[in-house]
C-alpha cells in the first residue's frame, strides 16, 4: 500500500490563502501608516520644549470665539493686542507705545516702530482697523459682550490713529488688549485657522480637531526672543489624567486645576503649585423671576437663607482652601471692587428669621451644569444638607454641557430658585462684571436677556452713571456705592471666589500666574 | 466471573473512570459554575436588597469633617467619600438604582426581542426583513452615542434608561428568538394545529412562544450582567438619573478625581460590580452549561 | 456575484441613509440648543437668533433635511460649529486613532484569545479549562471604565511606567489596547473552544489522525481552518463596534479619537459634527460587515455567495 500523505488535497490553486494573507497583511498597513507619523518614540517632553496639558480643547490660536483663560496664554504667544493686562491688572503698552485718552470719546495711538508679523510683514494700521471690523461682525463672541461699543479707526499717519467712540469708554485701552491683531488680507469675521501673528512664538504644526499645537521660536520677533525653544499645547480632557501626566513630567504645566487636584499635587518632589486669588466669582444665585408675594422675591427672605450656609466648612472641607469666600458682590481682586459685607453662618438665626418671614415650608430648587466650577457638584450636595438642617428642602437639577440650562436660566424651561453659576472677570475691571450682572433693564428683559432675572432700576442708574464717567477717582467712587446697594439686594445664597490655580514640574520657571488665569510665555523659562 | 454481588460493578468502568468522564467533569464544571456564581450574586446582591435594614449610617448623610476616611475606619467599613458619607452605605443604596434598571431592562428588551424575533421567524417576507434591517442598522450605530442622544432627549430618569438599555439590547433576543422559532415552525405539532384550523396568530402565541422562552430565557442572565454594565457605563458619561441618586458609575466617576489619594473611591465600588457581574456570568453560563449537557443526556436516553 | 455585491452594496447604503435620518431627527428634537453652546454665556436672544441663522437653523425641520439630503450628496456634510471646519474632516482626521486603537486592540484578542480558545478544547473539561474560563468571565464582567482607571492608577501612578493619556508615543497604545481586549477575550476564546471542540470531535479529524498527520497539524491546520467562519465573523463584529468608537476607553485615556469626539460633539451640540460621525462609522462598520461576508469563500470554498443569503 503505498502512503498517502495527503488524504485532502494540497493547498489548492495560491489564490486563496495569499490572497488572504496578503490582504491581513496589506490592512494592517493601511491602518496603521497614517499614524506613524503622528507618534514620536516616547512620550517625555524634550529638554527645550515646554509641554502645557489644557483640560479645554483649544480649537484655533484665534481668540475671536475661542477665548478661555488658558486658550489666552497660547493665543498670546502668537498673535498680540495693542495692550495687555499687566500682572497689577493695570494695562502695558504691546504693539502701541502709545495708547491716550485726547477726548473723552476719543483715544490716540500710535504702534510700536518695527512691529512685524513672522514673515517680516510691518504690522500697519489697516491691520488693527480690519482687526476691530472683523471682531464686530462675529456672531456669538464673548468679546463683544465686554465693549459698549466697537470703536472705530482713523488714520492719522503711517503708524498713528485715533480710535473713536459715540460714547465715553473709558476703559477702551484695556478692553483693546482683547483684539488681536492678524494682517488685514487674511482676516475675516470667524475664527482663523490658520495665519501670521507678530508674537514670539509661530504655529509649526497645528491640530484644532485633537487640540494639539507645537509652537516655535519666531526668529522674526520684534522684540526679545522668549527663553522657550518649543511650546507644546496638549488637550487632556479627564482631570485625573492631567494630574497622573504632570506627575510623571509627560507634562511641564497644568492649568485651571480642581482644589482636588492641588491637594494631590501639593507636596510632591519635583511639583509646584501655585495660586492667585481669581477674577471669576462663583455665586448661587437667587431667580429673580419669581412673583411678588412668592418668599424669594423678598429680600429678607433672601437674606435669612443665607445664614443656613456653612461657608467656611464649604471653604475649608469641600473647595480644600482653593477659594475665598465672597466679602463683595463681585471678587476683590478686580480694579474697583470693594468689600461689602461677609456672609454669616447661623443656623439658628435662620430658622428664627425665616419663620418670622412665615417662609419656614420653603421648598427650593437648586440648578446647574455640570463643570461650572471646580467641584460643583460636592458644593451642592453639600448645599442641600445644610438647608435641611434649618428645614428647607431641597433638590438638585444637573444639566450637562450642551443641555437647555439656557432656556431654564431665561425663565422658559421651567421654575427654579437658585442657580449655581460663575461670573468671569475677564477684562480685571469691576465695571464689566457689575454691568454683566447686575445691568439689567425691564427692555433687556423684554427678550429674557437679563442676568436672570435681575433687573432694579435704581441699580441700573448708577450703573450706567459709573460706567461712562472719565474721572477714575469718581468713578471708583460711584462704583463702590453702588455695590454696597447691591449687596443689600441679597441676590446670592452664597458666593465664592475660586483662587486660580496652576501647577508645573521644578524645572518650569518664571511663570507669573495672573488672576485673570493666564500668564505670559515669554516669561516662562526651562532649568534643567 | 459471576461472583458479582451487589457491591461490585458488573463492568471495566471503574467509578475513577465515571469521575474522569468528560460528562462528570462537564457536570462538575457547571455545578461549579453555578455554585460560585450564585455566591458572588448572593453576596452582592443580598446586601443590596437589605441596605435599609443594616445598621448603616444613611446614604446621603454628609459629615464634612470625616470626609475621605479609608477603609476599615471607625464606622466605616469601606471607608468614607468626599464629603464624608458612608461609601458602603452608598454603594449598596446605589445597588438598588443599579440593579433596579437592570432587571427592568432585561424584562423590556426579553419582551420585545421575543415579540419582534418570533414574528420574523414565524411569518418571514417583510416582517422578517424589516426586523433583520433594524438588527443590521444598530449593529452600524455608535450604541453609546445613540443611548446618550436619547437620554439627553428624555431627560435622565429610571424610566428613560431602563427603556433606552432595553433597546440596546433587544436585537440579542430577538436574533435567538428568531433562529428557534425559524426551527419550531417546520415541526409537525405547528402543522397540525394549522390543519385543526388555528389562525397564524394564535400559533404563534398558544404553540410555538411557549417552546421558545426557555431556551430564549437562558441568556437573560447574561443580559442581565451587560445591562449592569451599560447602565453604570451610562452614569459614568454623566447620563445617569439625577442626583442625589447614587449609582455605581456616578459613584466611581467622582471618585476618580481622586484616584491618586483616596483609592477606595474608585477601587471598591468598581469590585462590586465586578463581584456581581462575574456572579451572574457564571449563573448564566453554569446553566447553560447544564441545559446543554442535560438535553445531550436526555437524548442519549431516548436514542 | 455582481449582482450579490450590487444588491448587498445597495441594503448597506439604504440602511447608512436611514441610519443617518434618525440623527438627523434626533439630535435637533433633543432639548439644548447649538446657538447657546457656541454663544459666550453673556450672548443675547438677538445673538443667538443671528447664530442660528447662520447655522440654518431658523428653518423649518423639513427644509434643514431638504439642505441636508441635497448637500449629502455633494459630499458636504456642513461646517462644524465648534471646529469652524469641514465636520468630515475632523472627523476623517480622528479616523487613524480610532482604527490603530481598533486594529491593535483585535491583534491582541486575536493573539491571545485563539491560542487559549485553542488550549482550552484540547483540555476542555479540565480544572486548568474551568480555571481560565472564570477569569476570562471576570474579565468580561469588568467595566471598562473602571478597568481603565484601575490599570491607569497601577501602570502611571504607582508603577509609573506608562502615559496616563493621549497618543503622544506608542507605549500610550498599550493601556488602552489592553482595556479593551480584556472585555473581548471571553467572547472570542470561548468561540474557539466550542469550535474546536466540534472541530476535533468530527470523524475527519479521527481519519487525519490515523494516518499520521500530526496533532500540531491537525489542530492549527485541520480544525483551526475550518473553524474560522465563524471567528472571522465574530472578529468581523467586534471589530466594526471597535470602529464606533470606544467611547469610554477613549475619556478615561483622552484618546484623540472619534468616541471622545462624539461625546464633545454632544456637548457642544455640534449637529453637522455628530452626523458626520454617524455616517463615517457606521460606513465603516458596514463596510467591514461587507468584507467579512466576501471572506466567506476564500476561508470556506463551499460557500457561494447569493446563492446562501
Amino acid at each position: 500500500m503505498t502512503p498517502t500523505p495527503h488524504l485532502f488535497p494540497p493547498p489548492g490553486p495560491p489564490s486563496r490563502r495569499t490572497v488572504l494573507r496578503w490582504g491581513a497583511l496589506g490592512g494592517t498597513g493601511v491602518a496603521l501608516g497614517p499614524l506613524s507619523a503622528c507618534a514620536g518614540p516616547t512620550g517625555a517632553p524634550g529638554p527645550g520644549t515646554l509641554t502645557l496639558g489644557l483640560n479645554r480643547s483649544l480649537v484655533s490660536l484665534d481668540n475671536k470665539l475661542n477665548q478661555f483663560d488658558a486658550a489666552v496664554t497660547v493665543q498670546r504667544a502668537v498673535r498680540q493686542a495693542l495692550t495687555w493686562i499687566g500682572p497689577d491688572l493695570q494695562p502695558q503698552l504691546v504693539l502701541a507705545d502709545r495708547f491716550e485718552m485726547t477726548a473723552p470719546t476719543a483715544w490716540s495711538v500710535r504702534l510700536r516702530e518695527g512691529v512685524r508679523y513672522s514673515d517680516g510683514s510691518p504690522v500697519t494700521v489697516e491691520d488693527v482697523d480690519t482687526a476691530l471690523r472683523m471682531y464686530g461682525e462675529v456672531n456669538g463672541s464673548f468679546l463683544l459682550g465686554l465693549f459698549p461699543e466697537m470703536p472705530t479707526v482713523e488714520a492719522t499717519g503711517e503708524r498713528t490713529f485715533l480710535l473713536r467712540t459715540e460714547r465715553p469708554v473709558p476703559v477702551l485701552d484695556r478692553l483693546m488688549a482683547n483684539i488681536h491683531i492678524t494682517p488685514a488680507k487674511a482676516n475675516r469675521p470667524e475664527e482663523l485657522q490658520s495665519g501670521l501673528g507678530s508674537g514670539p512664538y509661530r504655529v509649526v504644526s497645528a491640530n484644532g480637531g485633537a487640540g494639539e499645537y507645537t509652537l516655535a521660536r519666531n526668529t522674526e520677533y520684534w522684540g526679545k526672543q522668549p527663553p522657550v525653544d518649543k511650546v507644546r499645547v496638549r488637550f487632556v480632557p479627564e482631570e485625573s489624567s492631567r494630574v497622573i501626566a504632570l506627575r510623571s513630567g509627560e507634562l511641564d504645566v497644568v492649568d485651571t486645576l480642581t482644589p482636588d487636584s492641588a491637594e494631590q499635587l501639593a507636596g510632591l518632589p519635583g511639583v509646584a503649585v501655585q495660586e492667585t486669588p481669581g477674577v471669576r466669582i462663583c455665586q448661587l444665585f437667587y431667580n429673580f423671576r419669581k412673583p411678588k408675594g412668592h418668599p424669594l422675591a423678598d429680600a429678607r427672605v433672601r437674606h435669612a437663607l443665607t445664614y443656613a450656609i456653612d461657608g467656611e466648612s464649604l471653604i475649608r472641607d469641600v473647595l480644600i482652601d482653593s477659594a475665598e469666600a465672597a466679602e463683595g458682590v463681585v471678587p476683590l481682586a478686580l480694579q474697583g471692587a470693594v468689600r461689602t459685607g461677609t456672609y454669616a453662618y447661623d443656623p439658628r438665626r435662620a430658622k428664627a428669621l425665616l419663620k418670622s418671614l412665615d417662609a419656614e415650608d420653603l421648598r427650593i430648587t437648586i440648578m446647574w451644569e455640570s463643570g461650572e466650577f471646580a467641584g460643583d457638584t460636592s458644593v451642592m450636595e453639600a448645599v442641600i444638607d445644610m438647608l435641611k438642617d434649618v428645614g428647607v428642602r431641597a433638590s438638585l437639577r444637573q444639566f450637562e454641557p450642551g443641555g437647555d440650562i439656557l432656556k431654564w436660566r431665561q425663565g422658559r424651561g421651567g421654575d427654579w430658585d437658585v442657580i449655581g453659576n460663575g461670573f468671569p472677570g475677564t477684562t480685571g475691571q469691576a465695571l464689566t462684571s457689575l454691568q454683566g450682572m447686575y445691568g439689567g433693564t425691564a427692555e433687556k428683559e423684554r427678550t429674557r436677556d437679563t442676568y436672570m432675572g435681575y433687573v432694579i432700576p435704581r441699580i441700573e442708574r448708577q450703573l450706567s452713571d459709573a460706567a461712562t464717567e472719565t474721572d477714575a477717582a469718581e468713578r471708583d467712587k460711584k462704583l463702590a456705592a453702588l455695590q454696597h446697594a447691591v449687596w443689600d439686594t441679597w441676590p446670592s445664597l452664597w458666593a465664592f471666589a475660586p483662587k486660580t490655580l496652576l501647577a508645573r514640574r521644578d524645572r518650569v520657571q518664571g511663570l507669573a500666574l495672573q488672576p485673570v488665569n493666564s500668564y505670559d510665555l515669554t516669561a516662562v523659562r526651562l532649568e534643567g | 466471573m459471576s461472583t458479582a454481588v451487589g457491591t461490585r460493578r458488573p463492568s471495566a468502568v471503574t467509578a475513577r473512570d465515571l469521575a474522569r468522564a468528560t460528562a462528570t467533569r462537564q457536570r462538575r464544571g457547571a455545578r461549579f459554575k453555578l455554585w460560585a456564581g450564585a455566591v458572588c450574586t448572593a453576596l452582592v446582591v443580598l446586601p443590596v436588597a437589605l441596605a435599609g435594614l443594616l445598621p448603616l449610617p444613611g446614604a446621603n448623610a454628609q459629615d464634612l469633617s470625616r470626609r475621605r476616611l479609608p477603609p476599615l475606619s471607625e464606622g466605616h467599613l469601606f471607608g468614607t467619600d468626599q464629603l464624608g458619607r458612608d461609601l458602603l452605605s452608598r454603594i449598596l443604596h446605589g445597588g438598588q438604582v443599579s440593579l433596579t434598571v437592570g432587571v427592568l431592562a432585561v424584562l423590556v428588551s426579553g419582551l420585545i426581542g421575543i415579540a419582534a424575533g418570533s414574528a420574523a421567524g414565524f411569518f418571514g417576507g417583510w416582517v422578517d426583513a424589516l426586523v433583520s434591517r433594524f438588527l443590521e442598522a444598530q449593529l452600524a450605530l455608535p450604541l453609546l452615542m445613540m443611548l446618550l442622544l436619547v437620554v439627553a432627549l428624555f431627560g435622565p430618569s429610571v424610566t428613560v434608561i431602563t427603556c433606552v438599555i432595553a433597546v440596546a439590547q433587544w436585537p440579542e433576543v430577538a436574533r435567538l428568538t428568531r433562529s428557534l422559532v425559524l426551527v419550531e415552525r417546520e415541526k409537525p405539532y405547528v402543522a397540525a394545529a394549522r390543519v385543526l384550523g388555528l389562525r397564524s396568530w394564535s400559533v404563534l402565541v398558544r404553540h410555538v412562544i411557549p417552546n421558545v422562552v426557555r431556551p430564549a430565557s437562558l441568556v437573560v442572565l447574561l443580559l442581565l450582567a451587560q445591562a449592569v454594565l451599560l447602565e453604570s457605563a451610562l452614569s459614568f458619561l454623566g447620563a445617569g438619573p439625577q442626583r442625589p441618586f447614587a449609582t455605581w458609575g456616578r459613584i466611581i466617576s467622582d471618585g476618580q478625581d481622586y484616584i491618586t489619594t483616596s483609592w477606595w473611591l474608585v477601587t471598591l465600588p468598581g469590585l462590586v460590580i465586578v463581584v456581581l457581574v462575574v456572579g451572574v456570568n457564571l449563573l448564566g453560563d453554569g446553566l447553560r452549561d447544564r441545559t446543554r449537557t442535560g438535553s445531550r443526556a436526555r437524548l442519549r436516553k431516548g436514542a | 456575484m455582481p449582482t450579490y455585491l450590487a444588491r448587498r452594496i445597495g441594503q448597506s447604503l439604504l440602511t447608512v441613509f436611514l441610519t443617518l435620518t434618525t440623527v438627523f431627527l434626533l439630535v435637533r428634537l433633543a432639548p439644548g440648543d447649538p446657538a447657546s453652546a457656541y454663544a459666550a454665556p453673556s450672548a443675547t436672544s438677538a445673538d443667538l437668533a443671528r447664530i442660528r441663522e447662520q447655522f440654518g437653523l431658523d428653518e423649518p425641520l423639513f427644509v434643514q433635511y431638504g439642505y441636508f439630503v441635497r448637500d449629502l450628496f455633494t459630499g458636504d456634510l456642513g461646517t462644524s460649529y465648534s471646529f469652524h471646519s469641514p465636520a468630515l474632516d475632523v472627523v476623517l482626521d480622528r479616523m487613524p486613532y480610532t482604527i490603530t486603537l481598533a486594529v491593535s486592540a483585535i491583534a491582541v484578542t486575536t493573539l491571545v484569545a485563539v491560542p487559549l480558545g485553542v488550549w482550552m478544547a484540547r483540555r476542555a473539561d479540565t480544572r486548568r479549562e474551568l480555571g481560565a474560563n472564570v477569569l476570562t468571565i471576570a474579565g468580561q464582567s469588568m467595566p471598562d471604565f473602571w478597568t481603565g482607571v484601575m490599570l491607569l492608577t497601577v501602570f502611571a501612578v504607582l508603577v509609573p511606567v506608562l502615559p496616563a493619556s493621549g497618543f503622544t508615543s506608542w507605549s500610550g497604545l498599550v493601556l488602552p489596547t489592553v482595556t479593551v481586549a480584556v472585555l473581548q477575550l471571553a467572547l472570542i476564546s470561548r468561540l474557539v473552544r466550542r469550535e474546536m471542540s466540534t472541530a476535533l470531535a468530527s470523524s475527519y479529524v479521527t481519519v487525519a489522525r490515523s494516518r499520521g498527520v500530526s496533532e500540531s497539524a491537525l489542530t492549527w491546520r485541520y480544525a483551526l481552518a475550518n473553524s474560522s467562519v465563524p471567528l472571522v465573523t465574530a472578529l468581523g463584529t467586534r471589530f466594526a463596534a471597535l470602529l464606533n468608537g470606544v467611547v469610554v476607553v477613549e475619556v478615561v485615556f483622552g484618546w484623540p479619537g472619534v468616541g471622545s469626539l462624539v461625546v464633545r460633539a454632544l456637548e457642544t451640540r455640534d449637529y453637522p459634527l455628530i452626523q458626520a460621525t454617524v455616517l463615517v462609522t457606521a460606513t465603516l462598520a458596514i463596510l467591514v460587515q461587507l468584507l467579512v461576508d466576501l471572506a466567506y469563500p476564500l476561508l470556506d470554498p463551499r460557500v457561494r455567495l447569493g446563492k446562501a443569503a
